[in-house]
């Protein structure tokens, strides 16, 4: 040790040891510290600075289209540019600046067009799905002009932004809205049943709500792309560590015909408006009315179960979904006083057959041999139809049964009750059934059933309904769970004599009534109704999966069954001159030109107690054609519009009659799109050579 | 140039050779200090050359090689004459350190993050409270060494009436971190020149409550209040100083035992803490060089308050003394109170790490006080009196 100076006393050597120790003594908890940190917790560190300096950015793939049979586009994308806000800018501005902002950001999107209230802007700003540091688009769809406005005022909307993302695009408007249905946010319900899909959802995703975007959702959808990158504190990407490309949604292929569909939404529209010209009429049951508030429409071929059009009225505006709906029309479409625009009655709405039913009852007694010639009747033996039929040994409930209009056939075989609609033919059957030994009550149940009466068709849209066979067993259970609706739990010969004609508590969807009469007509193959017919690459256009026809069943139909049906059906639209007689539908076939393209039918009509003493009929009507193998099968079914025959036949006359003719109204595909406009730019260069002012043209193009 | 070291025990140096002195340089002093300078100056580099390598940003590096250079320059000039002689100069230096206080004060100085602290020139700051700290130093040890190692409490109070000045005019600078090193120095510097243990536990209680009347005043404001706070939960805090310290101690923790190696931070790449060329280049420091590194710069720190300490016990007056555990003190508490911060263990204040943080005055001043010690040490072996 170098001796320490003499000047310093003892103390002071103390003093300075002192002060050296308390430096000393200020590496340990340095040096301590150190430790935890960078040894003791280092994986943990070294995880939260990946968090801080890695970030996963998903792009977006576009949703593939929807095209028609055609190859034509129904459903496309377009880009939309949204406002956003900076949710994590915005955390430090205060209430009442944040007011502010919003009051001048909706001034200013209002001016530029789109009305747009601070509410608005501040509900979708507030929404819980956005995390503290997300970007909230707030309003949708702005023009350009705004987008350059917003961006060079920025400082006057701080933390405002805009994007462009991709919207749903509907080049032919409402048609076909049911079927195409429309794309939405994620619900957290569906975000939770995505989770785990190969491809990816975000919490602000869009997802197929309903139709073809929700039963080919995994098909359209895109693969999202990611890119993992290096940032640093300001977000700015440093690296580009791993990256997948987006993939863009496959496009679906439809068996819709949107020449067809369109044909379909405009006669059942026109059927309705004419049903509704009707005068009111007074009965003695009450006062009949004729409002025709809503319909529906098929179109099939019988041939594979592919489905051509389906038409359902009211309908909507799948536009008003793109980017988001507001609460005010989405309860407009879903208020009952509308009558729920939303609904696709091709598959949801639920109706009484009526007479459209008979010719499976007529089956049943086939099938069963109950007519035949060890039968009660042979299949062309006569059984007077005086108009009444009073149930034998009646135990109770109505005893009596009536032909509608209290019409008496005289002498009918099979082909003429179904020709002329004889409800006392069918009653007789069915009292057979339900009284002879050794036949099933339940015969007519089990031959609508086998025609898919009472479940689902199987067609590939969601939320089906799967129409109602009543049985003894399930008038039981409907009892149980709702006494007040019935008299009695106990099955009456009266049900059997009411099913037997489609009415009582038999109920059917549109749809079912085309696929089971698909199956009538083409000797009792039942199809699962397809919608769509491929999945093709959105790139190449090369068929990813193509869907084939799905035969549910081969029903045994052998020619015996079916030439007496359809030969009593093919009355149905024509005047029998063999006999002089006509069918239900005649007047509404009259002059149609049978020979070239043979059509058959069926009218039924169902009575509906609208409310005490207001009565109205649905009308129904199934047709096809051309004769004998027809490729067009088509129901139409208009609520509170009356007869079938009268108001529902012309719909499907008028619509066959375009297709006989071929004269179906056609749009044109993109390829003949490109064409006209070259033309038009030619006929443009040509008009201003020759110094001619371009006529001002309107309503030319598509029809 | 004649060497002459014959006798360690002859405290002579009859023959008035100027150079002589420097024959009795602290290398290890000079070695450790410089050694922090340099290793700071890449560590700056690192940390704000940006993230594209064809365009590295040089300047901070130039910069804080220039102060460095200035600062080794300045510290041969402090070593220069000797500190005896200079002495009479010390209430000169001091008061016009002051005056300097005084103007930044005005219009004249600059207000950088809420702190009004500095004085522009061109591209250059000066700050001022940096170089009071030696002057400051100077200026006590020259006050308190007339009382040969023993105060009662009117000398006492005195050396405090001269410490309320440059405390004060820092504090309306709202600079606390330099206002708590002048007290640290303070503190240091009593105990050295002989206050009495009961005045200095008296002193420290005042203390204690003159901080406990302005902490509950509402003299400090909000953000003032969350930096001397935070440090003590930082991730349940929202604010920018709690955002500061997690992410200084992600980045020192994520350097783990050897390092993410030069320039391979991912932290400090991104710019995730701020200030980390200054105030926060420890975090820098832990991330790249690990806990080796930060060990090896924690140990020039030690090497370096050693030698202070050694020259203070050596130095053949009380005022060489004084001089070299002020300087002692400064380079303790700045590095406790930085690193410190900067992992996590002692509230924001603000203050840079000597010789290592970015910063022309903190280096210039730091160098200043090492050649002060060295002034002391090379001229242990002639006779005061």
């Amino acid at each position: 040790m170098t001796p320490v100076s003499k000047y310093l006393p003892q103390s002071h050597r103390l003093r300075l040891a002192i002060l050296a120790a308390v430096a000393v003594s200020l590496f340990v908890p340095l040096v301590a510290r150190l430790w935890y940190l960078q040894v003791i917790k280092e994986t943990a560190f070294i995880e939260r600075a990946a968090d801080n300096t890695t970030e996963t950015i998903i792009e977006l793939a576009p949703r593939g289209r929807i095209l028609d049979a055609e190859g034509r586009v129904l459903v496309d994308n377009r880009a939309s540019i949204v406002v956003t806000i900076d949710k994590e800018e915005m955390a430090t501005v205060g209430e009442n600046d944040l007011g502010d902002l919003f009051f001048d950001l909706a001034t200013e999107i209002s001016r530029s067009g789109s009305l747009t209230k601070v509410s608005q802007i501040e509900t979708a700003y507030k929404s819980n799905r956005y995390g503290p540091f997300a970007e909230v688009p707030v309003v949708q769809d702005i023009s350009k002009e705004l987008q350059i406005y917003l961006a060079e005022y920025s400082y006057r909307f701080p933390g405002v932004n805009t994007t462009v993302t991709t919207v749903r695009d509907y080049p032919y408007g409402t048609l076909a809205a049911h079927i195409l249905g429309y794309v939405g946010l994620l619900s957290e319900d569906e975000l939770s049943s995505v989770a785990g899909k190969s491809k990816t959802y975000l919490a602000n995703d869009e997802i197929g709500k309903s139709g073809i975007e929700l039963f080919y959702e995994d098909a359209l959808r895109g693969t999202p792309g990611s890119k993992v990158v290096t940032v640093d504190k300001f977000n700015n990407i440093l690296e580009i560590n791993e990256e997948t490309l987006a993939k863009a949604g496959s496009d679906v292929q439809l068996t819709i015909n949107i020449d067809l569909q369109a044909l379909a939404e405009q006669e059942l529209e026109r059927g309705l408006n004419l049903a509704r010209q009707q005068p009111t009429k007074f009965e003695e049951e009450g006062v009949v009315i004729f409002n025709a508030p809503a319909g529906a429409m098929v179109v099939m071929d019988p041939r594979d179960g592919s489905i051509l059009a389906m038409a359902s009225h009211p309908t909507f505006d799948p536009e008003l979904f793109v980017s988001g709906i507001s609460q005010d029309d989405f309860d407009e479409l879903t208020d009952p006083g509308n009558f729920l625009p939303l609904l696709n009655r091709t598959i949801q709405g639920q109706y009484p057959p009526g007479s459209t039913f008979k010719p499976f009852t007529a089956y049943a007694a086939l099938d069963t041999g109950l007519i035949g010639s060890r039968g009660i009747l042979g299949i062309d033996s006569m059984f007077y139809d005086e108009g009444i039929f009073i149930i034998p040994n009646c135990e109770g409930g109505t005893c009596q049964f009536q032909n509608a209009g209290e019409a008496a056939y005289g002498d009918v075989d099979l082909r003429l009750a179904l020709t002329y609609s004889s409800d006392v033919y069918f009653y007789n059957l069915a009292a057979s059934f339900d009284i002879l030994p050794g036949f099933d009550l339940e015969s007519v149940q089990v031959a609508a059933n086998s025609f898919g009466y009472g479940v689902r068709t199987g067609v590939t849209l969601a939320d089906e309904g799967s129409g109602r066979m009543p049985t003894p067993a399930s008038r039981r259970e409907a009892y149980r769970q709702n006494p007040e609706a019935f008299l009695t739990g106990q099955w009456l010969t009266g049900d059997t004599l009411n099913t037997s004609i489609g009415q009582g508590d038999v109920l059917a969807t549109p749809l079912q009534i085309a696929n089971a009469y698909s199956a009538l007509v083409n000797g009792g193959t039942l199809y699962a109704p397809n919608l769509g017919q491929r999945v093709l690459n959105p790139i190449t256009g090369d068929t990813e999966v193509e869907f084939a026809p799905r035969i549910l069943r081969d029903i045994y139909f052998p020619e015996a069954f079916s030439e007496p049906i359809l030969d009593g059906l093919a009355g149905v639209t024509t005047w029998r001159s063999d006999i002089g007689t006509e069918g239900t539908a005649y007047s509404a076939f009259k002059n149609f030109p049978h020979e070239q393209w043979p059509v058959s039918g069926k009218t039924g009509t169902s009575e509906k107690q609208v409310e005490s003493g207001l009565i109205a009929d649905y009308g129904l009507f199934v047709g096809w054609g051309p004769n004998p193998e027809p490729e067009y099968v088509a129901v139409v079914i208009l609520e509170e519009a009356g007869f079938g025959g009268q108001v529902a036949a012309p719909v499907i006359r008028k619509y066959f009659e375009r297709i006989a003719n071929g004269t179906v109204p056609r749009y044109l595909n993109q390829d003949e799109l490109d064409e006209l406009a070259r033309q038009k730019v030619k006929e443009d260069r040509l008009n201003r050579i020759n110094g001619t002012e371009e006529p001002n043209e309107e309503g030319e193009g598509t029809p | 140039m004649k060497v002459r070291s014959s006798s360690k025990k002859l405290n002579l140096n009859p023959s008035g050779d100027p150079w002589s002195p420097w024959l009795h340089i602290d290398i290890a002093l000079v070695l450790s200090s410089i050694a922090l300078a340099i290793t700071g100056a890449f560590m700056v580099y690192s940390a704000t050359r940006g993230n594209n390598p064809e365009l590295y940003d040089r300047s901070y590096l130039n910069r804080q090689l220039l102060f460095v250079g200035f600062g080794v320059a300045a510290m041969i000039g402090a070593a220069y004459v000797p500190y005896r002689r200079i002495r009479e100069l010390a209430p000169m230096i001091f008061w016009s350190g002051m005056v300097l206080l005084i103007l930044v004060l005005t219009p004249i100085g600059v207000e950088r993050n809420g702190t009004r602290a500095w004085f522009e020139f061109g591209s250059f700051q000066l700050q001022p409270s940096e170089l009071c700290k030696i002057a400051y130093i100077f200026m006590m040890a020259n006050y308190l060494e007339r009382f040969n190692g023993r105060l009662d409490i009117r000398q006492l109070g005195n050396a405090l009436l001269i410490a309320v000045v440059p405390i004060g005019l820092i504090l309306l600078q709202t600079d606390v971190g330099t206002a708590l090193v002048f007290i640290a120095i303070t503190m240091g510097m009593l105990l050295i020149a002989g206050a009495q243990g009961k005045h200095i536990l008296l002193l420290t209680l005042v203390g204690i409550f003159l901080a406990t009347v302005v902490w509950s005043s509402g003299l400090l404001q909000d953000y003032q209040q969350d930096r001397l706070t935070s440090f003590i939960d930082p991730e349940s805090s929202q604010t920018e100083a709690a955002y500061q310290q997690t992410q200084a101690q992600i980045a020192i923790g994520s350097g783990g035992l050897t390092g993410q190696g030069f320039g391979q931070g991912q932290q400090t790449r991104g710019e995730f803490v701020p200030e980390q060329h200054t105030d926060f280049i420890f975090s820098v420091i832990g991330e790249e060089l690990g806990f080796v590194g930060a060990l090896i710069v924690l140990g020039l720190f030690a090497i370096l308050m050693w030698r202070c300490m050694r020259a203070a016990r050596k130095s053949p007056d009380l005022l060489g003394t004084l001089i070299s555990c002020g300087v002692m003190t400064l380079f303790a508490f700045q590095m406790f109170q930085s690193v410190g911060m900067t992992l996590g263990i002692m509230p924001i204040t603000g203050i840079p790490i000597p010789f290592v943080s970015y910063g022309g005055s903190s280096a210039i001043s730091s160098f200043v006080g090492i050649g002060l010690v060295l002034n002391v040490h090379m001229r242990r072996y002639q006779v005061v009196r």
